[in-house]
């Protein structure tokens, strides 16, 4: 469960509301920490819950943050969209302390938002989060044949990669002709 | 904005692409050469390909291990393509088989294809059943450019065999015949490597012209007519003969068997030290090992 409003990476947020915690509650006070996304919006997150993250834990680890000092300074993520983090917070607070279920039905179905999902999750380092998305990409293509995987995955033919690469090659050969006759001209 | 799955990052397009079907993946390869290394590089090994000819179908069973991490989760399991009457490829799933109907992919594609995502060069077997119309055969050929082994079964009829033997023999390293043909003169005569006769219900009848003008390798019959005097016959024609002759190996078994003496008679020869064999030496320098006659004769030539 996870709180969200509008706020930026330099201002601290104001006080988020969090969801009441369950009766059994451990007794030490758990901390949280506040993250955005591409659409600075702040979640609040529990310690518990971004342990699922490798990266964030490692900064956690390596900052030494008070709580006072996490809510001022919010961890940017500015290369994941907001609702891909939303996602993201929102199934690291849902398997909070829980070991993972060997299937998860509640990822995205859309092909663009799961492979969003797919490279935050990358970013974020959290392995158990992408074998389940990493399984729901496999799931696009069951049973489907060659042209609609090609369809489905946009999968280019070997006339469009080979057309692609030679494109690219008369592109890297341009520029490294404009490249030489910048430094012929430096030269003069 | 839309994202191809070819544009994540290699480790997770990777960990996506193992966690695929077999029949997925093998759907996947198919896509594009890229596709095809991604598979390549996955997971999944083709053990190897046979093939089996049913009426006017021609049936690929590629036996697939998938690596999942130990033993009990790893899957291995055999996956079928079916190539149909008119030409539309009938696809293994989980659920039965999937009509590729106007596919861009020929069956000879598909078998080279599959071929050389795996390891192995050729298909291991190709099996021909009783039902095969014979004008189906030209089909088949077009399909296989090489196999290790040609089965030709049992309930295969006399013709059917012949024609079989005739047109898809020269396509593999070794033949098994399951039916034993009455006459097969033309087809001892074909450049060949390897030739199994393994019908033990109807003795293969070979005459002494059948075995001087073969052109087999190593030729194998499991159940033969053959008298002693024409064995003894053969050898001494050999030993005066000083031309080619192609076979490397000999070996044939007879429900009456054969009377060492007569096979051997009038033959110039040195006994194998403790071996119940013959050396035969040729003036040219060529020679022949003769052994184990009794039930089975072997000619080993050295």
């Amino acid at each position: 469960m996870s709180s969200t409003e509008q706020g930026t990476s330099s201002a601290a947020p104001a006080e988020p509301t969090t969801a009441p915690e369950s009766a059994a509650a451990p007794e030490v006070p758990e901390s949280f920490y506040y993250v955005h996304g591409k659409d600075k919006v702040v979640h609040k997150v529990s310690a518990g819950a971004l342990q699922h993250s490798a990266l964030i834990h490692g900064m956690i680890s390596n900052l030494g943050y008070t709580e006072e000092q996490a809510k001022a300074n919010p961890f940017p993520f500015e290369n994941i969209d907001g609702d891909i983090l939303q996602m993201v917070v929102d199934w690291c607070n849902q398997h909070k302390g829980k070991p993972t279920p060997p299937e998860d039905t509640n990822l995205p179905k859309q092909k663009e938002k799961l492979f969003d999902l797919v490279l935050a999750v990358n970013y974020l380092e959290i392995k158990e989060l992408l074998t389940y998305c990493c399984k729901q990409v496999a799931m696009m293509v069951k049973g489907k044949s060659p042209e609609e995987i090609r369809e489905i995955w946009m999968i280019p033919t070997d006339a469009e990669d080979e057309a692609a690469e030679k494109e690219a090659k008369k592109r890297a050969g341009k520029e490294a002709a404009g490249e030489t006759a910048a430094a012929a001209g430096d030269a003069k | 904005m839309p994202i191809s799955l070819l544009s994540l990052p290699a480790k997770d397009l990777q960990y996506a692409i193992n966690s695929m079907d077999v029949s997925d993946l093998l759907a996947f390869s198919l896509c594009s050469k890229r596709t095809k290394n991604l598979v390549k590089s996955s997971n999944l090994q083709i053990l190897r390909i046979c093939a089996e000819v049913d009426e006017n179908r021609i049936y690929l069973g590629m036996f697939v291990f998938q690596f999942r991490g130990n033993f009990q989760i790893n899957i291995e399991k055999t996956i079928r393509i079916g190539l149909c009457e008119d030409f539309s490829i009938a696809f293994e799933r989980e659920d039965g088989f999937q009509m590729w109907k106007n596919t861009e992919f020929t069956f000879s594609y598909l078998i080279a294809h599959f071929l050389s995502l795996s390891n192995i060069s050729t298909l291991l077997r190709l099996q021909i059943n009783n039902m095969v119309p014979i004008g189906y055969l030209d089909t088949v050929k077009q399909q296989f450019s090489k196999c290790q082994i040609l089965e030709i079964s049992e309930g295969c009829s006399e013709e059917l065999t012949k024609m079989v033997f005739l047109k898809l023999a020269p396509l593999a390293g070794q033949v098994e015949v399951g039916n034993n043909p009455r006459d097969v003169s033309n087809l001892l005569t074909l450049n060949l490597s390897t030739v199994l006769f393994k019908d033990m219900r109807h003795p293969l009848e070979l005459k002494l012209d059948d075995l001087l003008n073969l052109n087999i390798y190593d030729l194998c019959v499991r159940n033969t007519v053959i008298s002693a005097n024409e064995l003894n016959r053969f050898l001494q024609l050999w030993m005066s003969n000083h031309g080619f002759y192609r076979p490397m190996m000999i070996n044939l078994r007879s429900d009456n068997g054969w009377d060492s003496e007569k096979v051997m008679k009038g033959i110039k020869y040195d006994n194998v030290d403790k071996e119940p064999s013959f050396r035969l030496k040729r003036e040219d320098g060529k020679e022949l090992k003769v052994a184990n006659i009794g039930v089975c004769v072997m000619f080993a030539f050295l």
